[in-house]
């Protein structure tokens, strides 16, 4: 999985144009759902990280007869970053983490049962599957709900693959990891 | 070539059980052609008078005996068809894998040579078999064979095989011309392939004919029976160059009038496959229309000739004994059924195979609960529409055939219609529904669902 | 489903489905459930007789030994005809490919159920068409199956699943020959249509993103039906 970074993610909302912290959470949790929503306070935060580095300003402060808002807009330097990362590929894979390999070896290091942990696995890999699958086949469902839901079934299936697999050679790796 | 001819063994040694059957109806069909062939050149080399153990006399006489040989080398025309539908079986099948020789990187040439070498092959199985049958033979009837008899042994029994291999060469020129035309479904746009090599082969077997009997008729001067044959021949050739091109679109108008008005499953299954293809049947639609026309001409012609020899009989101006002429229209009338039993081979072969390329869709088709019974429909009326109107245009050219001799026979006094032959053609159509359905027990082995298995 | 005991009576039941073909064990006393109603997705490794269960469940096939009762009857005791017209009606078929009849247009070939079942040819063909626009392929009602693009055929194939209102339509890897975004907008086309129907549908696939579709999932190994713990 690769690292988001929020600070380009909120540099890119005010690309649009200026806008006050609870709006950016807003829209953020609309543009891209099913990603962790955004705390508030990570907003306001980021944004004064942004300030400090020049890469945002305050635009102003209003009220509009609710509680007082500060406004944000990007600046020049500001967009300058956005477009370079934007443009920089994201590194494929760095690194091979993988939480339920690593259970299984441990399973086998301490004499467990990593055949019925695949399968649990398995059946809530399934279960989290079905459910991206009835949301994106949810007759209302728009276009952005289904690609991301798209995005992570995808990973959730390669995982799959990966666990079928690794079940039919776990007398192999048992013996391996036994071995050495 | 000496490695084409390697890969041509090895690949027909290698196939399934399909290919050998292909491989033994050619051989067979080869073999009888051969058969005739020699048979045929034997006879036309004898001079003059003989005494020949065999015929009733019917071969003794030069005139007599250049019909025998004209009816010989008619023969050729149906067993032509039937060796054509044979290099159907497995077609599909063949079809792949020549496209797969090409695409491995053989060359359209080599790759023809492959496939004309494999049909030629199995066509020199039949030839050398029957040859080998025929030595034996005809050195037993014949104490001294002349020279020119071996010669033309020695040009017949390589000569099928060639023939068979041309057949093959052109039967599959599509597929060499690219890689992946057996792979994608690719069509004929008409069936004028077919027709043309048909019609080809058939002229040449005819053109020898009267060569054949200007030879042996020669030195007996003023014999009208070799006239008849020649008038006979231009006839059948006439309505059998339109057999085919009539066939194929009768097919195609029947599927196209038919699909939009079929109101039951079969007939609409039917119609559309017709419509669809029009030109797949119409070679053994054609040699159906052939033996038709010919068969309900020599019924006419025969009728009108028998009265005709009663009354010479009755008023004792019959020189010859009456089994001199009769034996004659036997042997006649048996040269006919054996093209007629060709040409039914042809067609329950033809629709054998058309089942056996469909087989895993009739399977589905089953599965999704079209019923058997409708798909067995729909295969018998794919025969029998298109035939309706081919037999009944071939009865009407034979009767012409029968009406016509009757009246040149006549001249003067009273015309014999010769209603016998009417017979011919509904008989012709209930064979050709029976050898088309000869083929509905392969269709409820094709539609059991194991047949889902195989994709 | 921990409510087997009390819950609904199953629209199909199988029980100990034993099939050989030729030798080869394809089932080994597979029983499963389908409900009305329920996306029931069959998966396992290649081999593993999930077709054949298809078959049996659908009559398309009859087991060796055990049975398949579907709303009082008993599949593999029916005659031949009666599955037929089983098939016709109360089930439809959808295969990877090869279910269409190639000469027929898209139109004829969704009409085809239709005119078995006695429909008058030019209702039949209206009907027909009605179900090609539900699928987004009335402008191909023309077409041949050869002229279609594999998403477009399997689209016909549902709609020719659905035009006789089945209550239960068996899918055999119904998108294996697709890419993904064509297998995607089939497998879409099927669960809102199955959903708007109340039309149950066995899935029979090896591929898990297609699974997901499913309401449930049982899981086939070496002929028997893997008992739920496994598969949850």
């Amino acid at each position: 999985m690769i690292a988001m970074s929020t600070r380009h993610i909120l540099l890119g909302l005010l690309a649009g144009g200026p806008s006050h912290g609870y709006d950016l959470k807003r829209r953020h949790d609309e543009r891209f759902p099913q990603a962790r929503p955004l705390a508030y306070g990570q907003v306001y935060t980021t944004l004064q990280r942004l300030v400090r580095d020049g890469l945002a300003e305050v635009e102003g402060t209003g009220s509009d007869g609710g509680p007082e808002r500060t406004t944000y807009r990007s600046t020049e330097q500001g967009d300058r970053e956005l477009a370079r990362w934007a443009a920089e590929i994201a590194p494929p894979a760095p690194f091979v983490t993988n939480e339920i390999f690593a259970k299984v070896v441990v399973s086998i290091l301490a004499g467990g049962d990593p055949a019925a942990y695949l399968g649990a696995q398995r059946a809530a890999h399934l279960e989290r599957m079905r459910r991206l699958t009835a949301l994106k086949t949810d007759p209302g469902a728009d276009l952005a709900t289904v690609l991301s839901a798209d995005y992570a079934l995808n990973h959730l299936d390669a995982d799959l693959r990966w666990m079928t697999t690794t079940a039919a050679r776990l007398t192999t790796l048992t013996a391996e990891v036994d071995a050495t | 070539m000496r490695t084409d001819l390697r890969l041509a063994w090895e690949l027909t040694r290698g196939s399934d059980r399909r290919e050998w059957w292909r491989v033994g109806l050619t051989a067979a069909g080869a073999a009888l052609a051969t058969g005739f062939a020699l048979a045929a050149v034997s006879l036309a080399t004898l001079r003059g008078r003989y005494g020949i153990a065999v015929g009733h006399g019917l071969l003794n006489e030069p005139g007599t005996r250049s019909g025998v040989i004209a009816g010989l080398l008619l023969l050729l025309i149906p067993l032509l068809g039937f060796l054509g539908q044979c290099a159907r079986i497995g077609a599909v099948h063949r079809d792949r894998r020549l496209a797969a020789l090409r695409l491995a990187g053989a060359a359209p040439a080599q790759v023809l040579r492959i496939a004309a070498l494999e049909t030629g092959l199995a066509c020199l199985l039949g030839s050398v078999l029957a040859t080998a049958g025929a030595v034996p033979v005809l050195l037993h009837l014949w104490s001294a064979p002349t020279a020119l008899t071996w010669t033309g042994f020695a040009l017949v029994a390589p000569g099928v095989p060639v023939l068979g291999a041309l057949a093959g060469a052109l039967a599959l020129r599509r597929v060499a011309a690219s890689p992946l035309g057996g792979v994608r479904r690719v069509r004929p746009a008409s069936g004028r392939g077919p027709g043309l090599l048909f019609l080809g082969g058939a002229l040449l077997v005819l053109l020898p004919a009267p060569a054949a009997m200007a030879l042996t008729s020669s030195g007996t001067p003023g014999v009208g029976a070799g006239r008849l044959p020649l008038t006979l021949i231009g006839l059948v050739v006439t309505v059998g160059a339109g057999a085919v091109w009539l066939a194929g679109a009768v097919s195609g108008l029947t599927g196209r009038l038919l699909a939009p008005r079929a109101r039951s499953a079969a007939a609409l299954i039917a119609a559309e496959r017709l419509r669809d293809d029009p030109w797949a049947s119409a070679r053994t639609h054609a040699a159906v229309l052939l033996v038709t026309v010919v068969g309900t001409g020599f019924v006419g012609v025969r009728q009108v000739l028998l009265d005709g020899l009663d009354e010479m009989r009755r008023l004792h101006q019959l020189g010859t004994d009456m089994t001199y002429y009769t034996t004659g229209l036997g042997l006649t009338a048996v040269g006919i059924l054996v093209a007629a039993a060709i040409v039914l081979c042809g067609l329950a072969v033809g629709t054998a195979e058309a089942l056996a390329t469909r087989r895993r869709g009739l399977a589905a088709q089953a599965a999704a609960g079209v019923p058997r019974r409708v798909l067995a429909r729909a295969l018998l009326l794919e025969t029998a529409l298109p035939l309706v109107p081919s037999v009944l245009s071939a009865g009407v050219g034979g009767m012409a055939i029968g009406v016509g001799y009757a009246s040149a026979v006549s001249g003067h006094g009273t015309l014999t219609v010769p209603y016998t032959a009417l017979l011919v053609p509904p008989t012709a159509y209930a064979c050709c529904l029976l050898a088309a359905a000869t083929s509905l027990p392969l269709l409820h082995r094709s539609v059991r669902p194991a047949e889902l298995r195989y994709t | 489903m921990n409510t087997k005991a009390e819950g609904p009576v199953p629209l199909l039941a199988a029980r100990d489905l034993v099939k050989t073909y030729g030798g080869n064990p394809a089932l080994r006393g597979a029983s499963a459930d389908l409900y009305a109603g329920e996306i029931l997705a069959v998966t396992g490794p290649s081999g593993s007789g999930k077709s054949t269960l298809l078959h049996c469940l659908a009559g398309i096939v009859r087991p060796d030994r055990g049975s398949v009762g579907y709303r009082g009857e008993r599949l593999h005791q029916l005659s031949e005809e009666r599955l037929s017209e089983l098939r016709r009606t109360d089930f439809g078929v959808v295969f990877q490919f090869g279910q269409l009849i190639p000469e027929l247009t898209a139109v004829d070939n969704v009409a085809l159920p239709l005119l078995l079942a006695g429909t008058a040819r030019p209702a039949a063909r209206e009907r027909a068409g009605e179900w090609l626009e539900r699928f987004g392929v009335r402008g191909q009602q023309d077409q041949r199956p050869g002229e279609l693009s594999g998403g477009q055929e399997q689209r016909v194939a549902l709609a020719r699943a659905l035009v006789t209102g089945p209550k239960v339509v068996f899918a055999d890897e119904p998108t294996g020959a697709l890419d993904c975004l064509a297998g995607e907008q089939v497998m879409t086309a099927l669960v809102h249509t199955a959903r708007e129907c109340g039309t149950a549908v066995v899935l029979v696939t090896h591929d898990d993103r297609t699974a997901a579709y499913a309401d449930r999932e049982i899981r086939m190994s070496d002929g028997a039906v893997l008992p739920a713990e496994v598969t949850a």
